[in-house]
């Protein structure tokens, strides 16, 4: 099993990822094409209709305030998790295989977020006014409350943003200097621009090892914070259902679970469309990142049990009617028997290394546990309202098209950001390839 | 005063030119398409990092901007609501928790871009020290004294000397 790409010369891999950078055929664009015009109709054209007509195009009916666009936030809040936290966490460790993948996942961590962002003002029925959230000095006698939640989120996911950004930039800016001097025109300009001038010394060096320790050890403690936030949107209230004292680390878990799985996705895709890419995304990724998910799945399957465990302990006629609903009630009992199946019982396949070592099984492997992930959060967001205390305020929710397809739409829009990304920002780290590749010595053995 | 760069295939030989350069009362630097941490720290001598301070200062900070905005909110704004407690431990420390580290990635940005001399309006020297190529320049030759300085970095192995004139 290869651990480390081999064949490999620097000036190759400048090669190589400038030519997958610049050199892009019509197929490509058709396909991306497809995507945006997906992206349009699926995303763009129902939640215009949605701002003109209003929320009465959702579901969303007293009880159930949080619905479909909620569990949006929170699953791609979750695919957003493992991006940082493989850079992150495996550079602290000085794991050497991140390195030809921690690109591509933080890069997924940044578009994730920006349509979590997006998700947010949709859920919102007036979206113009979402600067109301932002404290700042206003003559509208109006402030923003820090006993919420809500304003919790906002801080989270806002810090997260910043420093994924931050990180993801700050890491590419050895790779700009080196792609302005092997590309021309437009290319060129904008590389050079966006390397600062950086020159390669060993003094500079030296700082941008020191600085990527500091983000690192910033971004581990963040990436637990910011879905423990997320899940005290619903923690925090009295609300059968949500106030489990288990959801941060659940939520956590959850989202690193989603989070891995969507990384499998998208290195498959890269190396299925882009041959050159076997080069540098191993089967031996496939392997190391098939082990974290079947000990989050496992770890998720445990929680899973104690979030339901607990609340029937309690033994109160809100929870056990929660439960109820959730496990034994039509359609919601095959649901969750599918995510259970999704989530706990399709990983365990994963303790065979030959099935970790199978790109294709990997791969649908990774799409059963990423409809698995977004049934858990819609088994507990739109379900716990539906069932608050009082029973003649009992009301099923059933999403509608415009719901949906935003759903569907936003998922169009991810690949279509992805698909554009890919090609302006490199997504393979050519100097930390180069790193894999080894330091050239004439001596041997020195 | 003259400037010199050698580029070379290998990194010991790089390593060995600049241990002779350094001990020839050459200022020296290198310039490398990947880190070489390990292989120039025993020459070139452990490098100091003043990033942190700007790292801790950018934390405290951060915590103390998140303070100041969650307790000045109570103290201006008081809304007392559903028996919550409104001087609250949890909800300051929470919002600090978050602001300490924004304000302390992005001051050690800061600091990364001022201490490494960023953003650089010099051209690159040479454009091969990105992408496969390592630079030993050397700095402080006095006047009609590159012809040595050439001499000694292509016995140590540089492929090609250039003549820097910054």
């Amino acid at each position: 099993m290869d651990r480390k790409p081999e064949g490999l010369s620097y000036r190759g891999v400048n090669e190589d990822i400038i030519n997958f950078m610049t050199k892009t055929g019509p197929k490509y664009y058709l396909v991306l094409g497809f995507f945006i015009l997906c992206s349009v109709f699926l995303y763009l054209l129902p939640w215009i209709h949605q701002i003109y007509t209003g929320q009465g195009v959702t579901g969303l009916n007293v009880p159930v305030v949080w619905g479909v666009y909620l569990v949006n936030f929170v699953f791609w809040v979750g695919v957003a998790h493992a991006g940082t936290l493989i850079s992150a966490m495996l550079y602290i460790t000085e794991t050497p295989w991140r390195r030809a993948i921690a690109r591509s996942a933080e890069t997924m961590t940044l578009l994730a977020l920006i349509v979590v962002a997006f998700f947010v003002f949709i859920h919102m029925g007036r979206p113009w006014n979402f600067y109301w959230t932002f404290p700042y000095p206003n003559q509208r006698k109006i402030w923003t409350s820090f006993q919420s939640p809500i304003m919790y989120d906002v801080f989270a996911i806002g810090t997260y943003f910043t420093s994924s950004l931050v990180f993801l930039y700050f890491g590419m800016i050895p790779d700009f200097a080196s792609l302005s001097q092997s590309t021309t025109g437009w290319r060129k300009s904008f590389y050079k621009a966006m390397s600062l001038g950086w020159r390669g010394t060993d003094r500079q060096w030296h700082l941008q090892a020191k600085a990527s320790m500091f983000f690192a050890s910033f971004i581990m403690p963040l990436v637990v914070s910011v879905h423990s936030i997320v899940s005290w949107d619903f923690a925090l209230s009295i609300v059968p259902g949500y106030a489990q004292t288990v959801f941060a680390p659940y939520f956590v878990t959850g989202a690193l679970l989603s989070g891995f799985a969507a990384v499998i996705l998208a290195l498959t895709v890269l190396r299925w469309t882009f041959p050159m890419m076997k080069k540098y995304i191993l089967i031996h990724h496939y392997d190391r990142i098939g082990l974290f998910i079947l000990v989050l799945a496992l770890t998720w399957s445990y929680l899973t049990g104690m979030e339901i465990i607990t609340g029937y302990f309690a033994n109160t006629s809100d929870e056990i009617q929660h439960i109820t609903y959730k496990i034994l009630t039509y359609p919601y009992s095959w649901l969750f028997a599918f995510m259970i199946f999704c989530n706990t019982i399709l990983p365990l396949v994963l303790i065979s290394g030959k099935v970790r070592r199978s790109e294709k099984l990997m791969f649908f492997l990774c799409i059963f546990i990423i409809i698995g992930m977004w049934l858990e959060r819609y088994l507990i967001i739109p379900n716990s309202e539906s069932r608050k205390f009082l029973p003649y305020m009992w009301h099923s929710y059933t999403p509608t098209w415009v719901e949906m397809s935003i759903t569907v739409g936003a998922l169009m829009v991810f690949i279509s950001l992805f698909m554009i990304i890919i090609k302006i920002f490199p997504v393979i780290s050519i100097f930390e390839i180069k790193e894999d590749v080894g330091v050239p010595m004439k001596k041997e053995g020195h | 005063m003259e400037s010199a760069l050698g580029l070379f295939d290998y990194v010991d030989e790089l390593a060995n030119a600049a241990e002779k350069m350094k001990s020839a009362g050459y200022y020296v630097e290198v310039f490398s398409p990947v880190p070489l941490g390990h292989e120039l720290e025993p020459i070139l001598g452990k490098q100091n990092n003043p990033i942190k301070y700007a790292t801790f200062f950018g934390g405290v900070s951060g915590f103390c901007f998140g303070m100041v905005l969650c307790l000045g909110t109570i103290a201006m704004y008081p809304l007392a609501r559903g028996g919550r407690m409104l001087w609250a431990i949890p909800p300051p420390l929470l919002i600090s928790y978050e602001t300490t580290i924004l304000l302390g990635v992005l001051f050690t940005l800061a600091g990364f871009v001022l201490f490494a001399g960023l953003p650089a309006t010099k051209e690159h020297l040479t454009p091969e020290v990105s992408v496969d190529s390592f630079g030993l320049y050397v700095q402080g030759i006095r006047r009609g004294g590159f012809n040595e300085v050439e001499k000694i970095l292509t016995e140590y192995g540089a492929k090609e000397v250039k003549k820097v004139e910054e």
